[in-house]
Order: C-alpha cells, then sequence, then structure tokens
C-alpha cells in the first residue's frame, strides 16, 4: 500500500471511530413515561412465562409490573432503584440482560476481551509481516529478465 | 516467551478455558431455579388490601396475631383444582381453630369465574379480589399458582410453597408459624 492510499485508509477508519462515538453518545431525545415503562418492563423476565419479557406478556402479574414499574417511576425512583427492587422480589434471574457487576459482568467482559485479544494479535501479526524485508531485484536479475524477455530466433 | 503473538495465543486460551468452565459449572442447572424459591420467606409478609366478595375489605392489619394462610390459585389453573380437596378437607379440620386464617387470592381471573369456582366447589374460606391499590400478587412476588405462604401470628413469612399442597406440609407450615407466633 503506497503512502496516499495508507493515509486514506486512517482517515476513514478515524471517520468511522468518530462515528461511532457521536453516535453513542448523542442525547437521545427525552423518553416518555409509556417509552421509560417499556424499556424497563423489557429488561424484566415475566415469571409466568417462558422466554417473554413483562413489557411483552399478556398475563395479570406482567400487567401489574408495567402498572407498579409506572407508579416507581412517577414516585422518582431511578431504573437502578426498580431493577434492585425486582431483583430483592425475585431474584437475579428476573433480569433477562446479565447484571453489570459480580460474576454477571464475565458474561460481558469474555466476549470484548476475546475480541480485543483477537484484534490485538491480528495487529501484532500485520506489523511483524509488514517489518519482514521485501525482495528487491539486483542488476543482475534485471538483466536475466531482459534476456528472457528478447524474442529468440532459433532458426 | 519471545513472541507477542504466543501471548495473545495464550491470553485467547485462558479467555476460552474459562468460558468452558462456565459454561460446564452451568449445564444441567436450571436458569429459573433462583425464581422458584421465595425470596420473602423469614421477613415481614407485605401489605395488602384486598376486597372480598361481601364487599368488605381484607387488610393485612386485619389478620395481626393469627396464622394466616395465602393460597394464590385460579379457576382455570388445573393444579389448582387438583390442590382443592386438599384445602377442604384441611379447613373442615381446623375451621374451629380460631388462631388459624385461610385467604384465597385469584392470581389472574375474572371477577365471575371466582365466584362461580367458589360457590360451586364450597370454599368456605374467605376468597378476596386482588384488585386493590397493593396488589398482594405483586407484593408477595407470586410466581405462578398454585402458590402459598404462611405467615405467623408476628407477621413473618414462615412457609412457602410453590405448588399444590399436601396436607402434611400445611400442618407443618402451620406449626411453623404458630411456633414463632
Amino acid at each position: 500500500m503506497n503512502r496516499p492510499a495508507r493515509r486514506l485508509a486512517w482517515i476513514g477508519l478515524g471517520v468511522i471511530v468518530l462515528g461511532i462515538v457521536v453516535g453513542i453518545a448523542w442525547p437521545s431525545p427525552a423518553e416518555s413515561r409509556s417509552e421509560h415503562v417499556r424499556r424497563l418492563a423489557l429488561e424484566f423476565r415475566c415469571v409466568d412465562c417462558e422466554g417473554l419479557s413483562v413489557a411483552e406478556s399478556a398475563t395479570a402479574s406482567a400487567a401489574e409490573q408495567r402498572r407498579d414499574i409506572g407508579v416507581r417511576i412517577d414516585r422518582g425512583e431511578t431504573d437502578d432503584d426498580i431493577r434492585s427492587a425486582y431483583v430483592e422480589l425475585f431474584g437475579e434471574n428476573v433480569l433477562l440482560r446479565p447484571a453489570t457487576n459480580g460474576v454477571g459482568v464475565l458474561v460481558w467482559a469474555l466476549p470484548i476481551g476475546v475480541v480485543l485479544l483477537g484484534g490485538i494479535g491480528i495487529f501484532v501479526a500485520l506489523r511483524r509481516w509488514s517489518r519482514q524485508p521485501r525482495l528487491v531485484s539486483t542488476d543482475d536479475d534485471d538483466a536475466l529478465v531482459a534476456e528472457l524477455r528478447m524474442p529468440h530466433h532459433d532458426d | 516467551m519471545k513472541h507477542p503473538l504466543r501471548w495473545a495465543a495464550l491470553a485467547v486460551g485462558v479467555v476460552v478455558a474459562i468460558f468452558a468452565i462456565i459454561l460446564a459449572v452451568n449445564v444441567g442447572t436450571d436458569p429459573r431455579a433462583d425464581l422458584n424459591t421465595s425470596r420473602l420467606l423469614g421477613k415481614p409478609a407485605p401489605d395488602f388490601s384486598l376486597t372480598k366478595f361481601d364487599g368488605t375489605e381484607l387488610k393485612r392489619s386485619d389478620l395481626a396475631g393469627k396464622t394466616v394462610i395465602i393460597n394464590f390459585w385460579n379457576s382455570w389453573c388445573r393444579p389448582c383444582r387438583d390442590e382443592l380437596p386438599v384445602l377442604q378437607q384441611w379447613y373442615r379440620a381446623h375451621r374451629t381453630d380460631e388462631s388459624v386464617v385461610m385467604v384465597g387470592i385469584p392470581r389472574d381471573d375474572s371477577t365471575r369465574a371466582i365466584r362461580q369456582a367458589a360457590r360451586d366447589d364450597q370454599m368456605s374460606w374467605a376468597v378476596a379480589n386482588d384488585q386493590g391499590a397493593k396488589s398482594a400478587t405483586l407484593a408477595f412476588a407470586t410466581r405462578g399458582q398454585p402458590e402459598s405462604f404462611v405467615i405467623s401470628p408476628r407477621g413473618i413469612i414462615v412457609g412457602s410453597v410453590l405448588g399444590p399442597l399436601t396436607p402434611a406440609t400445611m400442618d407443618q407450615m402451620v406449626r411453623v408459624g404458630k411456633r414463632n407466633g
């Protein structure tokens, strides 16, 4: 890869990284109460059902939990307060997403660790390969190639 | 180790090994097991406010000083129907014991179906609708039906069973409740 192309590739990579960072950090528009309730309800497992969240379930207990989440939001409880209250009531497994503390952090950290280590490995390997000396043809080699390219007259 | 690649390979190997250990430990365990054990055992019973079919209100404070059996059920629930003869038999044997109260609370049912089931099945104990401002279904963190709790006279939850009760379980839970009174 020549220098301008390499520079262009770095600029492209920078733009992509910047785009991702801005996309994540950009403040989202204000959330309505019902959106807030739904977002939290999606995090909790419906205790009566198999594999459904409180937001998706049609059972009376799930409806009661959605109402309760709304009441707690109105009372000024934070998302973490509400999560803690439900974990206190039903246990850690009421959370559909693993917790981000204790052993649960492994579930998040290990895949990221694998990707990071893989990326570092690829980076190191590419750097090593790019440092290997390139073969440069000598004058003798060039003369040989020129000779071979010359038209041959057998007769 | 001189080569960074070997370090990276070793690190990836360690991470994969951790994954394998976690997988091996968790294979065969029920991820919902945590949900199958009430976390309210040994804690004060939550407040509740229910409306009985005669229109009167039933609050936790009304039951203070008594051993209370709370049974969550539904008229359409098969295991609840299977449990019913046990409840009827136990209630008949203890109905004169004024220190024990039994309350049936439907979890997810229509008032009409509850009324009919209570009448047809001769539920002589208190059956109350859980439609008050404080939901007992959620306050007791119920996980299905039938599910029963025993509250001691001091207001502590001393027993909890998810699934149909047996006469022996009922006797044992009430005994524990009275002992903790």
